[in-house]
């Protein structure tokens, strides 16, 4: 995936089109009784990661599938790239990648093949479409395992000839359910690389994710679900604005203590059994706080060993949202 | 490396012809079926079965040579639509909830692909998969014509209407396989509505008859005397008798009204469909007639009634030869054409997205 940087035929740093990304308004759909979506409003943008982010049962697949121009919406409107997928489901999919949470394949044909008969299924040429699958098996680095029947394939290599076929159409909008699950750590740093190239490219990237850590990395926006609703949208800089716990070890917890006493912070603290370090645990309005208290620290001589927020941006939010639900 | 393709790609409208997804879908299906190595053993012991049961038949047949290879042809032809409804079943209903169930249905509703264009795919390959059984029985087929005394007219209609009769079945169970969940259920309610067809116009036919039940005036028959001796040596005349005057009342049924219950039957289809061999200048020999033929000769029989299947009606003697009944085939014919029909454009609906309802318990993708 690293190879992946230039995209010929395009000079670097030209984009495609951009068009209107995803606009999706007051969302509902139940299945019977069980309202899976009960009031969601999403916007992703062209050029940016968008995250979407909720615990088991928030919404998120079924969001992605009326995204996807699969699932009806009960009520609600979705426009992908300006087009209203209820209205014209063709033209939407054909502008649209979609890699599904389950992994679906024709287990007795290859990876080649897989790729060639959905470039079929999008109207391309023979020709083209072996050239094109090709390129992607090269991209998702299963360049050797082309030939062998998909069914020997490892959930990591899958999941990412999953991707493969998702991007088979050159999709401006790009929605990605769960894409680093059953990736290794290698893989999972090339997927990241892959899909920031793709935003960068101009497409509008969806990606949901258990592992809010990894989101952090490469998402330039976030919609937070929680029980079928919106409970917030932000980006990623309002979140790194916010105010957030921060985990400091000192090799002297009492140098440590009566620094940030005479600061006025109140902590947490906890110390080491076997020597006179430990840690504290503290809440901080924001970044620049932070800077300020790292320095000061560091001006008064406290051996800090390490200075870091205690969870991620998104996770901060995640688990701040957790704590105001009912 | 690139990920997009050429900016013309992207300027080009996006199109998927009609055909070109047909040929696709059913391209892919293929595939799949011709490297399953179960597709394979299945064919085999099929060819040892009906090799088997024909050959049994040859054996018996086949004392003096005469007729064997009428019987023995029309054995295969009766073991294809019989076992073919036995398997077509199998091979059509899983088309699709297989998909389902692997998660690649949703796939494929993802591309410009329309759910005709699936359905039509999914019902070309399961066809051509059954027709696999129809082909590897011609070396069979090859072994009764070298009899010299296959009927030569009837036998492409015959193998045709063979070939269509797999065609419907194929084409109820990719309709049923697109409307339920489950590949055992899907299996299931084509087999029964096989059934129907089958066996249920069977029954139907046979529980009718109380419906139809009228009583008539006969008299017994008189033969010649010559008739009565055992060493008769002149030829036999079934017409030359009369009637006594003394009549009494007999029940029986008036099978020429139920007889369109029997239409849908798929061997009532591909038996009736079929050109009868003209009958023998010889009059002592009678047409050898293999399974199809009976059914034929039966469905006639049926279609006349008692007005030409009683010798003696109303003391009267009565040789009227029944007159040569309207084919019944057209209607069995759209009859299941009617209900193959309509399973799939249900089958269509529901294949239809972005999905409005959807069933309890189900999962899209």
């Amino acid at each position: 995936m690293e190879s992946a940087v230039t995209v010929p035929g395009r000079a670097p740093g030209q984009r495609q089109d951009l068009g209107s990304g995803i606009t999706a308004t007051g969302l509902a759909r139940s299945f019977g009784a069980v309202r899976a979506v009960e009031n969601i409003d999403f916007h992703a943008a062209p050029g940016k990661v968008t995250a979407l982010i909720g615990p088991n049962g928030s919404g998120k697949t079924t969001l992605l599938l009326m995204l996807a121009s699969l699932l009806r919406p009960d009520a609600g409107s979705i426009r992908i790239q300006g087009i209203d997928p209820t209205a014209d489901p063709r033209a939407v999919r054909a502008v649209l990648g979609w890699m599904p949470d389950t992994l679906g394949f024709w287990e007795s044909l290859t990876s080649r093949e897989i790729l060639t008969t959905v470039a079929a299924l999008y109207g391309i040429g023979k020709a083209q479409a072996r050239v094109r699958a090709a390129e992607l098996l090269e991209v998702v680095n299963l360049g050797e395992l082309a030939d062998t029947p998909a069914r020997v394939l490892s959930r990591g290599q899958a999941q990412r000839l999953s991707l493969a076929r998702a991007l088979v159409n050159d999709p401006s909008v790009l929605l990605l359910d769960e894409p680093a699950s059953g990736l290794d750590p290698g893989a999972r740093v090339q997927l990241r690389t892959l899909v920031r190239q793709l935003a960068d490219s101009g497409k509008t990237v969806v990606i949901s994710s258990h592992v809010l850590v990894e989101l952090d990395e490469i998402a330039d926006a976030a919609v937070f679900l929680s029980r079928g609703k919106t409970v917030r949208s932000q980006s990623l800089a309002e979140a790194g604005a916010q105010s957030r716990g921060y985990t400091i070890a000192s090799l002297d917890l009492e140098m440590l203590r009566v620094a940030l006493a005479e600061a006025n912070f109140e902590a947490a603290y906890r110390g080491n059994l076997e020597n006179g370090g430990g840690s504290a645990k503290l809440k901080l309005t924001g970044e620049v706080q932070a800077g300020e208290l790292l320095g000061r620290l560091a001006g008064a001589g406290v051996p800090v060993t390490a200075f870091a927020p205690t969870s991620g941006l998104l996770e901060e939010t995640y688990l701040s949202l957790e704590d105001e639900m009912p | 490396m690139s990920i997009s393709t050429s900016p013309r790609v992207r300027s080009a409208a996006p199109a998927l012809g009609y055909l070109a997804g047909i040929r696709t879908v059913f391209g892919l299906e293929i595939r799949q079926r011709i490297r399953n190595r179960g597709w394979y053993i299945m064919l085999g012991i099929w060819f040892v079965v009906v090799a088997a049961v024909v050959g049994l038949a040859a054996l018996s047949v086949g004392e003096d040579g005469f007729g064997a290879g009428q019987v023995m042809f029309e054995l295969v032809i009766a073991f294809v639509l019989f076992f073919g409804m036995l398997i077509a079943p199998a091979l059509s209903a899983n088309s699709i909830t297989g998909d389902r169930a692997n998660g690649t249905l949703a796939i494929l509703q993802n591309t410009l692909l329309t759910p005709g264009q699936l359905l039509w795919g999914k019902w070309l390959a399961s066809w051509v998969a059954s027709l696999g059984f129809l082909v590897v029985t011609i070396p069979l087929i090859g072994w009764a014509m070298t009899y010299g005394d296959v009927y030569l007219p009837a036998a492409p209609v015959l193998l045709a209407m063979l070939a269509v009769e797999l065609g419907i079945v194929c084409a109820i169970g990719v309709g049923v396989s697109a409307l339920a969940n489950r590949t055992l259920f899907a299996v299931m309610v084509t087999y029964l509505l096989v059934a129907l067809l089958g066996l249920g116009t069977l029954i139907s036919y046979g529980l009718s008859m109380q419906l139809v039940k009228t009583d008539v005036n006969v008299s017994n028959q008189v033969w010649p005397e010559t008739y009565m001796n055992g060493d008769f040596p002149g030829d036999w005349d079934e017409n030359n008798y009369t009637c006594e005057d003394r009549t009494y009342v007999q029940e029986t049924f008036a099978t020429e009204r139920i007889t369109w219950l029997l239409a849908a039957n798929p061997f009532v289809v591909v038996a009736d469909a079929a050109p009868r061999s003209p009958a023998p200048e010889d009059s002592s020999m009678f047409a050898e007639a293999g399974p199809m033929g009976a059914i034929s000769e039966g469905v006639r029989y049926s279609q006349a009634g008692p007005e030409f299947q009683i010798p003696c009606l109303n003391g009267v003697k009565n040789t009227a030869l029944p007159p040569t009944p309207a084919p019944l085939w057209p209607l069995g014919l759209g009859i299941q054409v009617l209900l193959a029909g309509g399973i799939v454009a249900a089958g269509r609906n529901r294949l239809r997205t972005p999905a409005g309802k959807l069933a309890a318990g189900t999962r899209i993708a």
